[in-house]
């Protein structure tokens, strides 16, 4: 099986890895290198959401509320305990996939369109409990400072220690940092859409009866895959809070849901490298739509709805359908068996 | 004695608004299940096509309400036309068209927010001064709105159950496929579903509007309430939902009365997802009935 | 004369071709059958018919005029009517609803309390149940408001899918007296029935369905009469 997809999916990651490890040395822009960092973050934000989302067919919108969780878990050990930053968000990826599981175990029961909504409404809880918080926890010499931040949220909880080590070239840490969170979250996505629970899904799709007559638990698969997702989403926050030093409730922002919910749409929703190829698109054509700037929430609406009615399977999907009508289509599920009706 | 006749007025007000645009997402998850996202846009839409009719066209206020509702009626109907019908019957509906509906509200207040500004502005189409029912005042517009509400809920509900219309759309709901083969053409039931919505919304956004002002993205957080009175209700339910709409309106003036105003929608939501944890289906279980 | 016709018809679910190019022709006044094993596409051959499935290739014509394509609604009010596989009630409205919706289009609908009144004569039990909510019948009870709704909506042609299905021998008998008065009365009815010696006596007309394939056609008596055509088709 030497073209089997997962090799192939493996060997493309990490050509990809090398390539992205070169650009440091071939350019030395902080602008260019500080972008890239930005979009590792928001690549694996949505590779991860694509997990739930269009691999384990889990309707929750509860992405950008993980990603929160993470990056104030973050800020918080840090701030309050003291810990060094790496400890800060390995600790708050944990964080995070606990609070993923216990709205896993609040949401899965429920059908498709009840889990959209309830995780909405738990991400707006959050945001709107943070917000309204005025109570003073502590008062630092900047002022009153409530329990989650409040309105201002927190800052000055340390870095992640490149300025020490590389001086004013400490971005070229972070531009690493953040290659290597995006190769790990993708190379867990492949081992996910291929691995037994990728299969178990695609079982699930095809076939319901016959999965669920085989002992397919289809929440406990779907509870496995939030979980585990949640770790590098709450990773990412986690990272994004260290390389802006900064934590607010705009991490709850429902225009950043939108927006990542965008490159999954438009790369493909269930493919492999659909989020990523969404992401580098997004986000090219929001830096290059900067000069019209107030244009952009109606583009993002019309790429959002366009894309959804005219290409469902996404820009990937395109790829496929076009391989496919050459006579080969390597991700084609295994053709159903005739006549699985019960008698 | 005055306290309750305050939450009173002001839960039976919150009720109404709700009311109205809720039955309308209700129908349409009922019979196409899909669930509008734009709704948020066409509150908006409503509430600024009606303050724009009468203060740069002049039109009195009864004619600025039925432009506002012409004006959601379209949107709605364009929603169908263009989003919805395209997809109808294909691989992953629910998800596709909840999404291109997230777009298309995005888009509609964007648009807003083009051409009519990021200021708050205030609602014209509003009634002055009120009556005092013992100590308490009883405003004007609040009478109004409960009034215009109840008139909306009997006409609907008079429409769903008295009319070939009403049937059709009833049997659309339970069955799809048993409509068609009763001659029921289930694509203009959509449509006229998602005009109907669209016009609700529109009068919601006026009402709205008319308590808290106009914004381009005004529409959001009713938008949230009317949904999570849809979950509560059990999705798809249309008697249900309105119900529902009144509890939640009292509900939320009890808690605003309480704990104060930052945190009512908070602890709304919490209450929420306990009752949906309790009863995944909805308060009013999974019989989904288009009916009131 | 030929009141339906059907050419060429090709069914499939995404990759999977159903229905392999069937053609049969039904004249006015004939009482056919349609049977096969379960799962050889009995019920698609009328979702086709009647527009709920799409057909990828093949004709459909009533009358001569083609209904190819046609969306359901206008293939009802062709006249073609089709009393689903396992009823499909509104389990939200009354008996008595159910049945005016089955008179909902125009035409029906002018001559609706004449028909209400045959369909209670046929079906007498339905007239004491006309307020009960159809979610509560009983399995019998549901498929005679099936047929009755059926009934309200007249048509040219009567398409009743396994009325017999999951239902008791006597009930079975009764629906089955049910059809064949109707089949009397001269309406054009074309039946799909898993059980194939039980309708042969009845009908016409059969027509065998073998792998989305017709197989065979012919009357009831020559399939009666000729075993090794159930040994070949239906015995395995
Ligand atoms: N909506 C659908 N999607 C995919 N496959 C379908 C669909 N409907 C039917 N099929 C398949 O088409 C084949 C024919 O089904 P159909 O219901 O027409 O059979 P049938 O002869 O009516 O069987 P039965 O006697 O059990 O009612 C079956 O293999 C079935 O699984
Ligand atoms: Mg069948």
């Amino acid at each position: 099986m030497i073209r089997s997809p997962v090799r192939r999916d493996v060997v493309i990651a990490l050509v990809l890895f090398l390539l992205m490890l070169a650009v440091p040395l071939l350019t030395g822009t902080r602008y260019v290198l500080t972008q890239l960092t930005v979009f590792f973050i928001w690549a694996v934000v949505a590779s991860q959401w694509n997990l739930v989302l269009g691999v384990a067919g889990i309707f929750s919108l509860a992405q950008m509320a993980l990603f929160a969780v993470g990056a104030y878990a973050t800020a918080m050990l840090a701030y309050y305990i003291g810990l060094m930053l790496p400890a800060a968000m390995l600790l708050a990826a944990l964080v995070t996939v606990g609070v993923s599981l216990v709205i896993g175990f609040a949401c899965l029961r429920l059908k498709g369109p009840y889990v959209a909504l309830l995780t909405l409404a738990i991400g707006q809880v959050m945001y709107l409990l943070v917000v309204n918080d005025t109570a003073c926890f502590t008062t630092p010499a900047s002022g009153c400072l409530p329990l989650f931040g409040g309105a201002r949220g927190f800052s000055r909880f340390g870095d992640l220690g490149f300025r020490d080590l590389l001086g004013s070239k400490w971005y070229v840490g972070h531009y690493y940092t953040g290659l290597v969170l995006l190769l790990a979250a993708q190379l867990f996505c492949i081992a996910i859409i291929h691995g037994p629970l990728g299969l178990a899904f695609r079982g699930l799709r095809d076939n319901p009866g016959l999965a669920l007559a085989r002992g397919v638990s289809r929440m406990r698969y779907q509870l496995w895959v939030f979980g585990l997702s949640a770790f590098f989403t709450g990773l990412a926050g986690a990272f994004h809070a260290a390389h802006f030093g900064v934590v607010g409730p705009t991490a709850f922002a429902f225009a950043m849901l939108l927006f990542i919910l965008a490159m999954i749409v438009v790369g493909g929703l269930g493919t492999t490298w659909g989020p990523l190829i969404g992401a580098a698109l997004l986000m090219w054509a929001d830096e290059g739509l900067r000069e019209v700037s107030d244009w952009r929430e109606i583009g993002i609406g019309l790429v959002l709805a366009g894309c959804v009615i005219l290409f469902p399977k996404g820009l990937a999907g395109i790829r496929l359908r076009f391989s496919q009508g050459r006579g080969q289509r390597p991700d084609a599920p295994p053709a159903p068996p005739p006549h699985t009706k019960p008698v | 004695m005055d306290v309750a006749t305050q939450i009173l007025i002001s839960g039976l007000t919150l009720g109404a608004v709700y009311a109205v645009s809720t039955i309308g997402l209700a129908l349409i998850f009922g019979a196409l299940n899909m669930l509008n996202m734009a709704q948020g846009g066409l509150l908006a839409l409503g509430g600024y096509i009606a303050m724009w009719a009468m203060q740069a066209m002049g039109w009195p206020a009864p004619l600025a309400a039925l432009a506002a509702m012409a004006a959601g009626s379209l949107a709605g109907g364009l929603i169908f036309v263009a989003a919805a019908r395209p997809m109808l019957g294909g691989e992953g509906f629910e998800t596709r068209i909840f999404i291109a509906t997230i777009g298309i509200g995005l888009m509609l207040e964007s648009v807003i927010l083009k051409l009519f500004g990021p200021q708050p502005q205030a609602q014209s189409l509003k009634l002055e001064g009120g009556i005092m029912l013992g100590q308490v005042n009883l405003p004007w517009q609040n009478a109004l709105i409960f009034g215009t509400a109840l008139l909306m809920l009997v006409l609907v509900a008079g429409m769903l159950n008295r009319s070939r219309l009403g049937r059709a759309i009833r049997a659309t709901s339970m069955n799809r496929d048993a409509a068609q083969l009763m001659g029921v053409p289930i694509r203009r039931i959509y449509l006229t579903i998602l005009m109907l919505s669209g016009a609700l919304a529109a009068l919601s956004g006026i009402m709205i509007s008319s308590m808290s002002g106009l914004l381009p993205n005004m529409g959001a957080d009713p938008m949230l309430k009317a949904f999570i009175i849809c979950v509560v209700a059990g999705l798809g339910n249309v008697p249900g939902a309105a119900l529902t709409a009144f509890a939640i309106g009292m509900l939320e003036a009890v808690i605003q009365y309480i704990f104060g105003v930052q945190y009512a929608f908070a602890i709304l939501l919490c209450l929420v997802i306990a009752v949906l944890i309790w009863r995944p289906q909805g308060v009013f279980g999974q019989k989904e009935v288009v009916r009131l | 004369m030929s009141l339906l016709e059907i050419s060429g018809l090709e069914v499939a679910y995404g990759v999977q071709r159903v229905i392999r190019g069937i053609s049969l022709t039904i004249k006015e006044g004939e009482f056919a059958a349609l049977v096969g094993p379960n799962g050889h596409g009995k019920t698609t051959v009328l979702r086709a018919i009647s527009g709920l499935a799409r057909a990828r290739a093949g004709e459909i014509r009533l009358d001569g005029k083609a209904l190819t394509r046609a969306r359901p609604d206008r293939i009802v009010a062709a006249g073609i009517i089709h009393v689903p596989q396992g009823d499909l009630l509104f389990p939200g409205m009354s008996v008595l609803d159910n049945l005016r919706m089955g008179a909902y289009l125009p035409e029906a609908a002018r001559d609706e309390a004449r028909r209400l009144d045959e369909v209670f004569t046929l079906l007498p039990k339905l007239r004491d149940r006309q307020t009960q909510t159809a979610s509560t019948l009983s399995g019998g009870e549901r498929r005679m408001v099936g047929i009755g709704r059926g009934l309200m909506a007249g048509g040219r042609i009567l398409m009743l899918d396994e009325p017999s299905l999951g239902l008791a021998p006597i009930v079975i008998d009764q629906i089955y007296e049910l059809v064949q008065a109707l089949a009397k009365s001269g309406r054009t009815i074309l039946v799909v029935e898993e059980n194939a010696i039980r309708i042969a006596d009845m009908a016409d007309r059969m027509h065998l369905l073998d792998n989305g394939a017709i197989a065979w056609s012919g009357t009831g008596q020559e399939f009666l009469s000729s075993p090794e055509i159930f040994a070949t088709y239906l015995g395995g």
